[in-house]
Protein backbone atom coordinates (compact mmCIF):
# COMPACT_ATOMS: atom_id res chain seq x y z
CA UNK A 1 0.00 0.00 0.00
CA UNK A 2 3.25 2.25 0.67
CA UNK A 3 4.13 4.23 -2.60
CA UNK A 4 7.56 3.43 -2.18
CA UNK A 5 10.07 1.58 0.22
CA UNK A 6 11.39 4.90 1.78
CA UNK A 7 7.56 4.95 3.46
CA UNK A 8 8.86 2.10 5.06
CA UNK A 9 9.62 3.62 8.12
CA UNK A 10 6.09 5.43 8.59
CA UNK A 11 4.47 2.58 10.86
CA UNK A 12 1.03 1.53 9.95
CA UNK A 13 -0.69 0.01 13.55
CA UNK A 14 -3.53 -2.12 13.50
CA UNK A 15 -5.32 -2.00 17.25
CA UNK A 16 -7.16 -5.14 18.30
CA UNK A 17 -8.81 -5.30 21.45
CA UNK A 18 -9.04 -8.55 22.63
CA UNK A 19 -10.94 -8.05 26.05
CA UNK A 20 -9.61 -4.94 27.14
CA UNK A 21 -11.53 -2.48 29.84
CA UNK A 22 -10.93 -0.06 27.31
CA UNK A 23 -8.11 2.03 29.79
CA UNK A 24 -4.80 0.88 27.17
CA UNK A 25 -7.62 2.02 24.30
CA UNK A 26 -7.99 5.09 25.93
CA UNK A 27 -4.54 5.65 26.17
CA UNK A 28 -4.01 4.49 22.65
CA UNK A 29 -6.58 7.46 21.68
CA UNK A 30 -4.25 9.68 23.39
CA UNK A 31 -1.15 8.90 21.80
CA UNK A 32 -2.73 9.82 18.33
CA UNK A 33 -4.08 13.30 19.80
CA UNK A 34 -2.17 16.33 18.96
CA UNK A 35 0.22 16.19 21.95
CA UNK A 36 1.71 13.77 20.71
CA UNK A 37 0.97 13.73 17.55
CA UNK A 38 2.79 10.48 15.58
CA UNK A 39 1.29 11.11 12.48
CA UNK A 40 3.84 13.44 11.75
CA UNK A 41 6.43 10.12 11.63
CA UNK A 42 3.67 9.05 9.19
CA UNK A 43 2.52 7.06 12.11
CA UNK A 44 -1.08 6.14 11.98
CA UNK A 45 -4.05 3.49 12.87
CA UNK A 46 -5.32 1.51 10.00
CA UNK A 47 -8.73 -0.01 10.16
CA UNK A 48 -7.64 -3.28 8.51
CA UNK A 49 -4.48 -6.01 9.71
CA UNK A 50 -3.94 -6.25 5.96
CA UNK A 51 -2.52 -2.60 5.39
CA UNK A 52 -0.83 -2.91 8.80
CA UNK A 53 2.92 -3.25 9.90
CA UNK A 54 2.25 -3.23 13.73
CA UNK A 55 -0.67 -5.01 15.80
CA UNK A 56 -1.10 -3.40 18.90
CA UNK A 57 -3.22 -6.02 21.29
CA UNK A 58 -4.68 -4.68 23.89
CA UNK A 59 -6.65 -6.93 26.65
CA UNK A 60 -5.79 -10.24 28.25
CA UNK A 61 -7.50 -12.42 25.50
CA UNK A 62 -10.68 -13.86 26.29
CA UNK A 63 -11.65 -17.69 25.38
CA UNK A 64 -13.74 -16.17 22.63
CA UNK A 65 -11.50 -13.71 21.51
CA UNK A 66 -8.29 -16.20 20.67
CA UNK A 67 -9.62 -17.41 17.87
CA UNK A 68 -10.18 -13.91 16.46
CA UNK A 69 -6.60 -12.37 17.63
CA UNK A 70 -4.62 -15.60 16.28
CA UNK A 71 -6.79 -14.88 12.88
CA UNK A 72 -6.15 -11.14 13.14
CA UNK A 73 -2.52 -11.63 13.34
CA UNK A 74 -2.36 -14.14 10.73
CA UNK A 75 -3.57 -11.54 8.47
CA UNK A 76 -1.05 -9.11 8.92
CA UNK A 77 1.33 -8.99 6.10
CA UNK A 78 4.65 -9.93 6.44
CA UNK A 79 7.41 -8.80 8.37
CA UNK A 80 4.98 -7.83 11.35
CA UNK A 81 5.47 -6.99 14.73
CA UNK A 82 3.08 -7.42 17.74
CA UNK A 83 2.61 -4.97 20.20
CA UNK A 84 1.34 -5.92 23.65
CA UNK A 85 -0.34 -3.17 25.84
CA UNK A 86 -0.72 -2.91 28.86
CA UNK A 87 0.04 -5.54 32.02
CA UNK A 88 -3.64 -7.73 30.63
CA UNK A 89 -1.90 -8.63 28.17
CA UNK A 90 1.51 -9.58 30.02
CA UNK A 91 -0.12 -11.18 32.88
CA UNK A 92 -3.56 -11.42 32.40
CA UNK A 93 -3.44 -8.42 34.90
CA UNK A 94 -6.25 -8.18 37.42
CA UNK A 95 -7.98 -10.72 35.92
CA UNK A 96 -5.13 -13.55 35.49
CA UNK A 97 -7.39 -16.16 37.24
CA UNK A 98 -10.36 -15.57 35.55
CA UNK A 99 -12.18 -18.66 34.05
CA UNK A 100 -12.12 -17.02 30.35
CA UNK A 101 -9.34 -16.57 29.71
CA UNK A 102 -7.05 -18.25 26.85
CA UNK A 103 -4.14 -15.42 27.20
CA UNK A 104 -2.00 -13.76 28.27
CA UNK A 105 -1.22 -12.37 24.66
CA UNK A 106 2.16 -14.46 24.17
CA UNK A 107 0.27 -17.99 24.78
CA UNK A 108 -2.10 -17.21 21.71
CA UNK A 109 0.44 -14.98 19.20
CA UNK A 110 3.96 -14.17 19.43
CA UNK A 111 4.55 -11.07 21.20
CA UNK A 112 7.48 -8.57 20.41
CA UNK A 113 7.46 -5.33 22.17
CA UNK A 114 5.87 -5.22 25.63
CA UNK A 115 4.43 -1.79 27.09
CA UNK A 116 3.67 -2.52 30.66
CA UNK A 117 1.35 0.10 32.55
CA UNK A 118 -2.44 -0.12 33.93
CA UNK A 119 -2.69 1.53 31.70
CA UNK A 120 0.86 2.51 30.12
CA UNK A 121 0.97 6.43 29.64
CA UNK A 122 1.30 7.54 26.11
CA UNK A 123 5.16 8.16 25.96
CA UNK A 124 5.65 4.60 27.24
CA UNK A 125 3.12 3.59 24.12
CA UNK A 126 6.13 5.59 22.15
CA UNK A 127 8.82 4.49 23.45
CA UNK A 128 7.28 0.84 22.49
CA UNK A 129 6.41 2.00 18.60
CA UNK A 130 10.28 3.02 18.63
CA UNK A 131 11.12 -0.11 19.70
CA UNK A 132 8.72 -2.33 17.19
CA UNK A 133 10.58 0.20 14.49
CA UNK A 134 13.70 -0.96 15.43
CA UNK A 135 12.85 -4.38 15.18
CA UNK A 136 11.11 -4.01 11.90
CA UNK A 137 13.95 -2.55 10.34
CA UNK A 138 15.83 -5.80 11.44
CA UNK A 139 13.03 -8.36 9.84
CA UNK A 140 12.83 -6.36 7.06
CA UNK A 141 16.94 -6.21 6.71
CA UNK A 142 17.35 -9.79 6.84
CA UNK A 143 17.22 -12.23 3.90
CA UNK B 1 -9.49 8.42 -41.10
CA UNK B 2 -9.55 5.08 -43.36
CA UNK B 3 -10.36 2.56 -40.90
CA UNK B 4 -13.03 4.51 -39.37
CA UNK B 5 -16.74 2.95 -40.46
CA UNK B 6 -19.47 5.66 -40.41
CA UNK B 7 -23.35 4.64 -40.08
CA UNK B 8 -26.19 7.01 -39.89
CA UNK B 9 -25.43 7.02 -36.30
CA UNK B 10 -22.06 6.94 -35.05
CA UNK B 11 -19.09 5.58 -36.38
CA UNK B 12 -16.87 2.68 -35.28
CA UNK B 13 -13.25 3.10 -35.45
CA UNK B 14 -10.87 -0.04 -34.18
CA UNK B 15 -8.02 2.36 -33.19
CA UNK B 16 -9.85 4.05 -30.84
CA UNK B 17 -11.04 1.09 -29.09
CA UNK B 18 -7.14 0.26 -28.73
CA UNK B 19 -6.71 3.39 -27.33
CA UNK B 20 -9.66 3.05 -25.15
CA UNK B 21 -8.75 -0.58 -24.49
CA UNK B 22 -4.85 0.82 -23.44
CA UNK B 23 -6.06 3.73 -21.06
CA UNK B 24 -7.49 0.62 -19.25
CA UNK B 25 -4.95 -1.26 -18.87
CA UNK B 26 -2.79 1.66 -17.52
CA UNK B 27 -5.93 2.32 -14.79
CA UNK B 28 -5.61 -1.08 -14.29
CA UNK B 29 -1.80 -1.49 -13.58
CA UNK B 30 -1.80 1.48 -11.06
CA UNK B 31 -4.68 0.20 -8.94
CA UNK B 32 -2.63 -3.40 -8.81
CA UNK B 33 0.55 -1.51 -8.11
CA UNK B 34 -0.94 -0.01 -5.35
CA UNK B 35 -1.78 -2.94 -3.37
CA UNK B 36 0.03 -4.98 -0.70
CA UNK B 37 3.08 -6.64 -2.31
CA UNK B 38 4.46 -8.29 0.71
CA UNK B 39 1.83 -11.58 1.37
CA UNK B 40 2.10 -15.01 1.55
CA UNK B 41 -0.22 -16.62 -1.47
CA UNK B 42 -2.36 -19.13 -0.09
CA UNK B 43 -1.75 -17.98 3.26
CA UNK B 44 -4.91 -16.68 5.57
CA UNK B 45 -3.83 -13.35 4.40
CA UNK B 46 -5.44 -13.67 1.01
CA UNK B 47 -8.65 -14.06 3.20
CA UNK B 48 -10.84 -11.20 3.65
CA UNK B 49 -10.81 -9.74 7.05
CA UNK B 50 -14.04 -10.11 9.07
CA UNK B 51 -13.25 -8.45 11.95
CA UNK B 52 -11.19 -11.35 12.70
CA UNK B 53 -14.04 -13.91 12.37
CA UNK B 54 -14.34 -17.00 9.94
CA UNK B 55 -15.30 -16.67 6.54
CA UNK B 56 -18.78 -18.14 6.42
CA UNK B 57 -18.86 -20.67 3.70
CA UNK B 58 -20.99 -18.82 0.17
CA UNK B 59 -23.86 -20.45 1.00
CA UNK B 60 -24.59 -19.05 4.03
CA UNK B 61 -23.27 -15.51 3.05
CA UNK B 62 -24.50 -15.44 0.27
CA UNK B 63 -28.01 -13.31 -0.21
CA UNK B 64 -30.34 -14.19 -2.53
CA UNK B 65 -31.80 -11.62 -5.11
CA UNK B 66 -35.30 -12.53 -4.12
CA UNK B 67 -34.76 -11.22 -0.64
CA UNK B 68 -34.49 -7.57 -2.77
CA UNK B 69 -38.32 -8.04 -3.80
CA UNK B 70 -39.37 -9.35 -0.02
CA UNK B 71 -41.87 -6.57 0.98
CA UNK B 72 -43.85 -7.23 -2.39
CA UNK B 73 -44.22 -11.07 -1.90
CA UNK B 74 -45.21 -10.37 1.95
CA UNK B 75 -47.63 -7.83 0.90
CA UNK B 76 -49.09 -10.17 -2.07
CA UNK B 77 -48.57 -13.73 0.21
CA UNK B 78 -52.17 -14.27 0.32
CA UNK B 79 -52.15 -14.62 -3.83
CA UNK B 80 -48.50 -16.26 -3.67
CA UNK B 81 -49.26 -18.77 -1.44
CA UNK B 82 -52.38 -20.21 -3.94
CA UNK B 83 -50.15 -19.55 -7.20
CA UNK B 84 -47.08 -20.86 -5.92
CA UNK B 85 -48.65 -24.48 -5.30
CA UNK B 86 -49.80 -24.61 -9.03
CA UNK B 87 -46.13 -24.41 -10.54
CA UNK B 88 -45.67 -27.71 -10.48
CA UNK B 89 -43.13 -28.00 -13.68
CA UNK B 90 -45.11 -31.04 -14.56
CA UNK B 91 -46.45 -30.32 -18.12
CA UNK B 92 -49.24 -32.47 -18.20
CA UNK B 93 -50.32 -29.93 -15.45
CA UNK B 94 -50.15 -26.99 -17.22
CA UNK B 95 -51.42 -28.71 -20.02
CA UNK B 96 -54.60 -29.53 -17.77
CA UNK B 97 -54.99 -25.80 -16.49
CA UNK B 98 -54.61 -25.00 -20.31
CA UNK B 99 -57.75 -26.92 -21.21
CA UNK B 100 -60.11 -26.25 -17.95
CA UNK B 101 -59.15 -22.46 -18.82
CA UNK B 102 -60.47 -22.69 -22.32
CA UNK B 103 -63.36 -24.94 -21.74
CA UNK B 104 -64.50 -22.26 -19.06
CA UNK B 105 -63.91 -19.36 -21.77
CA UNK B 106 -65.66 -21.40 -24.05
CA UNK B 107 -68.83 -21.39 -21.44
CA UNK B 108 -68.72 -18.37 -21.19
CA UNK B 109 -68.90 -17.42 -24.94
CA UNK B 110 -71.72 -19.90 -25.55
CA UNK B 111 -73.70 -19.06 -22.85
CA UNK B 112 -73.47 -14.84 -23.69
Amino acid sequence: MKPTPSFNRSLWVFHLNSGSCNGCEIEIVATLMPRYDPERFGIKLVGSPKHADVILVTGPVTKKMADRVKRTYEQVPDPKVVMCIGTCGESGGVFYDSYSLAGPIDDVIPVDVYVSGCPPRPEAIIHGVVKALAKLERLEAAP
Amino acid sequence: MALTLSTGSGFWNPVVWLIAIAVVVVVVYLVWRRGEAGYTAGSAQVKPFISGNAEPAKKVAQMPASNLYWGFTEALSGYYSRVVPAHTGIVTDYLLWVLWVTAALFLLVVIT
